[in-house]
């Protein structure tokens, strides 16, 4: 089998305002248990793809602090790794910072590694994905390239500003540009690339000479409209969830409260790995009433929780009453306090206010560690 | 503990009284508590308590267990001054025996405590339910200046006879053992929870081991041997939640106590000093239904709960289905209950089925247990 270097990358990410201020995108808790990093983690994982790097931006604490546990994701803790990236040189200023900059100034990890191919997938399209089909058709198609896209028939209100691609009959792409919500049937680009080594290098060496602000995607749409690389498209026909806005974030996860979706994400064969933290199960009062919901480990529920996301170690008092909300690590909602499309991030207490509401097209968000 | 104590977990009882519970499998490594497995109790409170020396004695269906122990990171015991390791019994230079008592699996296993070097031994069970630190009695057996000491606990005095109790003098210092004594001179019954002067008992298994007559238990001839010797043998009285969960009954109860949420078994206490570690599973969050109820219950991840659920423990991957009803059940891992069921009073093994509609143990004080797993 080819060796193989999965890159997970946290750079060039939608923004999600308050939520990704103190984390990079990949690092926001999702389902009440995981990180959204876990998904492209553990697409690695799965595939028996053992030696992994994930490049962030910055914050890297946030990005320390859940992988900790680098064991998760790694098969065999001595021949495998997971290594985390972060470029100290640009640190302070961000339109540098890309991704190609920083596998650069991590190079020896490639140099170490020798990949037949490198394999880079963003953290923000969460699907249940066997890489090796991707592998098998690069190789298949003796390609230097290849973009991993998915059919969609919404773009005039989904995928909005992700890379639309116009594909030849032999599945090379002639044309990548953003989706500025035009037309409703296309080719979305999941910004998930195989390299072959040497188009890798290709790769980094022509954005030394176009742009030093490009990163992989910017130069692979580069490459593609300026003939520069030949990159080959393949089809993930199987249910992505794409999490480009706040709004994307709230909705999928209320959607996944469906079994029927659930389904679709989480597959019987293809475990989602995550940091673990040695919670004991949830817990359920005399009084507790909860519905359609998904309860994390730690949890104390002794009020009533409807249609929400209840992550691990919050504290719900007697007489309370959540609905429609997500709450986040170490919560506390004390008693009698109603919540109604609220989304409280990490450590936030819910002590002297009663009533907090936001709306179905606009929740309400409290910022991580607040007490009110 | 600036001494040096080495920890030996007897789990190698078969736990006949479990039933099925334990067909496959150790009594220690049978699940409790939706998410834990009993011996994760022993095991994580000698972690918050500092000993890093273990070793698990195991014996009948060892494979699973051993496999279970593994390196000992579940419970942060693979740290670089850390040693957990399971010792079956095997052949060696002497031959190749079973462990024919409790004392005599200590006996079979001098070579790794004198590898060891203890100052003390900690003896305990590996299917007690408790949360503790064994700090306490350590230094009360240093200060006392014990040969040993035996951990007791106060029970009604109605029931001492079903238990080997201690009479003890002004000082807890053991004057008298009495194994299942119908007139008992005490309510301090033992809780096979030992701590021994390692040199002290280096001597008595080596003198047990050779005597014929000798059942090589430590209750039943390590203990009266030591107290006819006039050895110091010091009570130390536990204050707290203890359970032996023996029996299919007293398994079910101490689940219950967790779904209850019994004070003094906490498993949410803020100060972690003594939480409880176990391995984890990469199951989805646990998802209640919208016609769902849950009260009085405890449940882990990977659960789906789409009927009722009242005083229940519920593992991950069982599948309460909708218009089900259980109450006082503990439901283990991957177990269905199906559409329309109803069950009281029972303790469902694990991926056991429960057929829709099916009604079992209505109105029932007694418990039962259901296995009918395929795995």
């Amino acid at each position: 089998m080819a060796k193989i270097l999965g890159i997970c990358n946290l750079h060039d990410t939608p923004s999600l305002g308050q939520l990704t201020k103190t984390r990079p995108l990949g690092a926001l808790s999702f389902l009440s248990r995981y990180g959204l990093m876990d998904f492209t983690l553990s697409n690695f994982s799965n595939s028996g793809i053992d030696r992994i790097v994930i490049l962030t931006e910055s914050n890297t604490s946030a990005v320390l602090n859940h992988t900790q546990q680098g064991n998760v994701w790694i098969n065999n803790t001595r021949t495998g790794f997971l290594r985390i990236c972060v470029n100290e040189k640009y640190i302070d200023t961000p339109k540098f910072n890309t991704d190609i900059a920083n596998i650069e100034s991590h190079y020896s990890i490639i140099e170490d590694t020798n990949p037949d191919y490198i394999i880079l997938a963003p953290s923000f399209f969460l699907m249940s994905f066997d890489f090796r089909k991707m592998i098998e058709f690069h190789e298949e198609n003796g390609a230097e390239i290849t973009c991993l896209y998915t059919k969609i028939k919404h773009g005039k209100k989904e995928y909005l500003n992700c890379d639309t691609l116009e594909i030849a009959k032999n599945h090379v792409i002639t044309h990548s540009k953003a989706n500025v919500g035009e037309e409703e049937k296309q080719n979305i680009s999941l910004e998930t690339f195989i390299f072959s080594r040497s188009a890798f290098d290709k790769i980094i060496a022509l954005s030394h000479k176009v742009s030093s602000l490009y990163g992989f995607r910017r130069m692979v749409s580069y490459a593609i409209n300026h003939h520069r690389i030949a990159v080959h498209a393949f089809e993930y026909d199987g249910y992505v969830v794409p999490i480009l806005s706040s709004m994307d974030y709230v909705n999928k996860s209320f959607e996944l409260l469906s079994y029927e979706n659930r389904q679709k994400l989480f597959l019987d064969d293809w475990p989602i790995y995550t940091t673990t933290h040695n919670t004991p199960p949830a817990l359920y009062g005399e009084h507790a009433k909860v519905k359609n919901s998904f309860i994390a480990n730690g949890a104390i529920i002794k009020g009533q929780v409807e249609n929400s996301i209840i992550s691990r170690d919050v504290t719900i008092e007697e007489g309370a009453v959540i609905k429609n909300c997500l709450l986040f690590t170490q919560t506390y909602v004390g008693k009698d306090a109603h919540l109604e499309y609220v989304l409280t991030d990490k450590n936030v207490k819910v002590k002297e206010v009663k009533e907090l509401s936001g709306t179905k097209d606009k929740i309400l968000v409290i910022k991580q560690g607040d007490i009110i | 503990m600036p001494n040096k104590v080495v920890a030996m977990i007897l789990a190698g009882g078969k736990g006949t009284r479990l039933e099925a519970l334990t067909k496959k499998t150790a009594k220690p490594a049978v699940s409790f508590a939706a998410k834990y497995r009993i011996i994760d109790f022993p095991l994580s409170n000698c972690a918050n308590s500092g000993i890093n020396t273990i070793g698990v004695l195991t014996q009948y269906e060892s494979t699973d267990l051993d496999a279970y122990v593994g390196n000992g990171e579940k419970w942060g015991l693979n740290g670089v001054h850390s040693l957990l390791t399971s010792l079956a019994p095997r052949q060696t230079e002497e031959g190749a025996n079973w462990y024919k008592g409790t004392a005599d699996a200590i006996t079979q296993n001098l070579d790794f405590l004198d590898e060891n070097e203890p100052d003390y031994v900690l003896i305990l069970s590996g299917d007690h339910i408790y949360k503790t630190l064994y700090n306490d009695m350590v230094d009360l057996h240093i200060d006392t200046n014990a040969d040993a000491t035996i951990s007791v606990i106060e029970v009604d005095p109605k029931e001492a006879s079903r238990f080997g109790i201690m009479a003890v003098d002004k000082e807890d210092r053991i004057v008298e053992f009495q194994e299942k004594p119908k007139q008992p001179k005490s309510n301090l019954a033992s809780m096979g929870v030992y701590v021994f002067s390692w040199k002290i008992l280096r001597k008595y298994l080596v003198e047990d081991a050779k005597d014929p007559k000798s059942e090589h238990d430590f209750g039943n001839n390590i203990i009266p041997k030591m107290l006819n010797d006039g050895l110091k043998l010091q009570a130390y009285r536990y204050k707290g939640y203890w359970r032996d969960v023996g029996t299919l009954a007293s398994l079910h109860q101490a689940n219950m106590d967790i779904a209850s949420n019994d004070e003094m078994l906490n498993l949410y206490e803020s100060d972690r000093e003594t939480r409880i570690y176990t391995e984890d599973t990469y199951s989805v969050p646990q998802y209640i239904g919208p016609s769902g109820s849950v009260t009085k219950s405890v449940a882990n991840q990977g659960s789906v709960i789409l009927g009722h659920v009242e005083s229940c423990v519920i593992s991950s991957d069982a599948i309460i289905e909708e218009d089900a009803v259980c109450t006082r059940c503990v439901i283990m891992k991957g177990a269905r209950v199906s559409q329309g069921a109803k069950v009281h009073n029972a303790i469902i093994a694990p991926y056991s089925i429960i057929k829709p509609k099916e009604e079992i143990n209505l109105n029932s004080d007694k418990i039962v247990l259901i296995a009918r797993g395929g795995k």
